[in-house]
């Protein structure tokens, strides 16, 4: 009964590792003879500096700004449950259903001052043209923009549901010893969903790395040439695609596996996300309780 | 968010009162930059839903929040079929089936993995959870290109069953069953129905399936949610047209009609920015009315296995 979760586990999971460490030596044009050289080639190549720089640029704004963004609005949304509430929760929801090419037509539009929504907004800034906005050096500032727009609304309804978590007791507790809502928020909340926290950090983290639909579609379809080869996932796929080098392709695919593997493996055993999965051994559980009461003391 | 009292009081009566008047303009500041939040959330999906009801040239000189006529869906649903010879038909059928496919199998073989690992005393456990919660945590993305190379070699590129069965791994859900089963079935049953020589296919089918209906909804909206806008693999996996999902023929719609490239030429059908809207709808709002049915499961399932309900 196992069995049809283990073969795709391993059809999907693992062997496609396997295959692509093995394509990695494979010969081609620029590493004629074979060999494991291929990851020193694929580290040299002139565009994975400028993709680098993207992607990390992207990540720079989009990570911290989600991180802040969906704590502080999780956190001010559970000052106090007012019933009107639950219909705001439902429209931060709404733009979790807007992902790829349709995000991609959406923010077409919402940049495109003669069709936006906000065109009174973008003619008062003094944008009347699209190529004001649409250019290759905004295009980090866009793309984290429309990545944050799209995550943060679900997670924040995710961070609220983890601030439900916390026991009354502790709040009325700090409530009757004269905590303000804001020391509460900060000093009480805040660090009893530092796990939930975390595990959101690492996994916009692990996604951000891997953008390519926005881009790719934006370059291919509207703004031709806007974003070639601009992040590390277009990068591999031009050239696996373009170039038919697959060697390469599997080498920048394999490296940059490792940040979401170090990421997955810092929620599983560095945070107590999943300690209930029997993941730590009784044994170990017992000895962080003697710690944590040792601590107390 | 509340404000620090400073100054001097000289009565705690009047301290509390000064108290609850700040804290009122601190909630009200609060109160009205959340409800602002969601107005800016809701704004471009009811662009795109009221887009189709105006002509092209309407969308840019009219209110772009404005309704038009009703008629316009109809035109641009008339547009859009003719497309290609009634190519979007296909997608939409294709779009459906395949997810069909995906969510079925995934549930399945999601909820049968969970159930197991609960209920009978297999070994590698540990292995187990801990290579599926990796495989849950390290986005789907970064295995596309070796996977692409996997389904080339056994000659799998352009069969829907590529995307299908790649889709239909679900690590997550198998977590989200696991958890399910150790939290909602008590351990005893599973062992007394074993002393009664019952087997673990018997065991499921008569005990935990029937037990199971919240789980399976679950299993089933995060498989829909997370699957039904997937771009890329289809993309790479399905090159040819008649193949494509709504998502990727969606990409081509960009692509080969002048809607938003006037550099593209006319096509013999007019498809402008009316009828890419409307292919917009169909590929958000059937996922927007999962969504906010069941808003709860995506906070129940996300935070499953760290929070006791």
């Amino acid at each position: 009964m196992l069995a049809p979760y283990l073969i795709l586990l391993f059809l999907f999971g693992i062997l496609p590792l396997i295959m692509a460490i093995f394509n990695v030596p494979s010969k081609s044009p620029s590493n004629p003879n074979g060999g494991w050289k291929v990851f020193s080639i694929v580290l040299h190549d002139f565009r994975l500096v400028p993709a680098a720089e993207h992607v990390l640029g992207f990540m720079a704004i989009f990570v911290p700004l989600m991180i802040f963004f969906v704590v502080a609005m999780s956190l001010m949304l559970d000052v106090n449950s007012a019933p009107w509430k639950k219909y705001v929760r439902l429209a931060y929801i709404v733009p979790a259903c807007v992902s790829g090419s349709v995000a991609v037509l959406l923010w077409y539009v919402l940049l495109e001052p003669t069709l936006s929504p906000f065109k009174s907004v973008m003619h008062w800034l003094g944008i009347t043209q699209a190529s004001q906005i649409w250019k290759t050096q905004n295009l980090t500032f866009i793309l984290a923009f429309m990545a944050f727009f799209a995550l943060a609304g679900q997670w924040i309804l995710i961070q609220f549901g983890s601030l439900q978590s916390i026991s009354t007791e502790i709040l009325e507790a700090a409530r009757v010893d004269g905590c303000s809502q804001f020391q509460m928020a900060m000093r009480i909340k805040l660090p009893l969903i530092r796990k939930y926290v975390i595990y959101m950090g690492v996994l916009v983290f692990a996604g951000g790395l891997q953008i390519f639909v926005e881009p790719q579609l934006l370059n291919t379809s509207i703004y031709a040439g806007i974003a070639n080869q601009w992040s590390f996932d277009q990068l591999s796929y031009s050239l696996a695609f373009q170039n038919g080098n697959f060697g390469e392709a599997s080498a920048l695919s394999l490296m940059l596996l490792v940040p979401s593997l170090i990421g997955a493996l810092l929620v599983i055993f560095k945070t107590d996300m999943f300690e209930d999965v029997t993941l730590k051994s009784p044994k170990k559980l017992a000895k962080e309780a003697r710690k944590r009461e040792a601590a107390k003391a | 968010m509340s404000i620090n009292l400073k100054g001097k009081e000289s009565t705690p009566t009047a301290k509390r009162a000064k108290r609850r008047r700040k804290v009122g303009i601190g909630h009200y500041a609060v109160n009205v930059w959340l409800i602002f939040w969601a107005i800016i959330s809701v704004i471009p999906m009811l662009w795109l839903i009221l887009a189709p009801s105006k002509s092209d040239r309407n969308l840019s000189y009219k209110n772009p929040l404005s309704f038009g006529h009703i008629s316009g869906y109809w035109h641009a649903w008339k547009n859009l079929q003719d497309f290609n010879s009634g190519v979007l038909a296909r997608w939409v059928f294709n779009s459906i089936t395949y997810n069909l496919a995906i969510v079925l199998i995934a549930s399945l073989t999601a909820s049968l993995a969970g159930f197991v690992i609960t209920a009978s005393k297999i070994r590698f456990k540990k292995a187990f959870l801990i290579s599926t919660l990796i495989m849950m945590l390290v986005p789907p993305v970064a295995l596309v290109i070796p996977l692409f190379i996997e389904m080339n070699k056994v000659n799998l590129i352009d069969n829907p069953w590529s995307v299908i069965l790649i889709s239909s791994l679900y690590p997550f859900g198998a977590f989200l069953s696991y958890i399910y089963y150790s939290n909602t079935i008590p351990p005893e049953i599973y062992e007394s129905a074993r002393l009664d020589g019952c087997s673990d296919f018997r065991l499921y089918s008569r005990i935990a399936f029937p037990l199971s209906y919240p789980l399976l909804a679950l299993l089933a909206f995060f498989a829909f949610v997370g699957n039904w806008g997937n771009y890329f693999m289809p993309y790479i996996m399905l090159p040819s047209p008649e193949h494509y999902t709504l998502p990727v023929g969606l990409g081509a719609l960009f692509f080969s009609t002048p809607a938003i490239n006037p550099g593209n030429g006319a096509t013999s059908v007019p498809i402008l920015k009316p009828e890419i809207a409307l292919a917009g709808i169909l590929i958000a709002v059937p996922v927007m009315i999962v969504f906010l049915i069941s808003q709860k499961r995506l906070v129940r399932g996300m935070l499953s296995g760290s929070i006791k309900e």
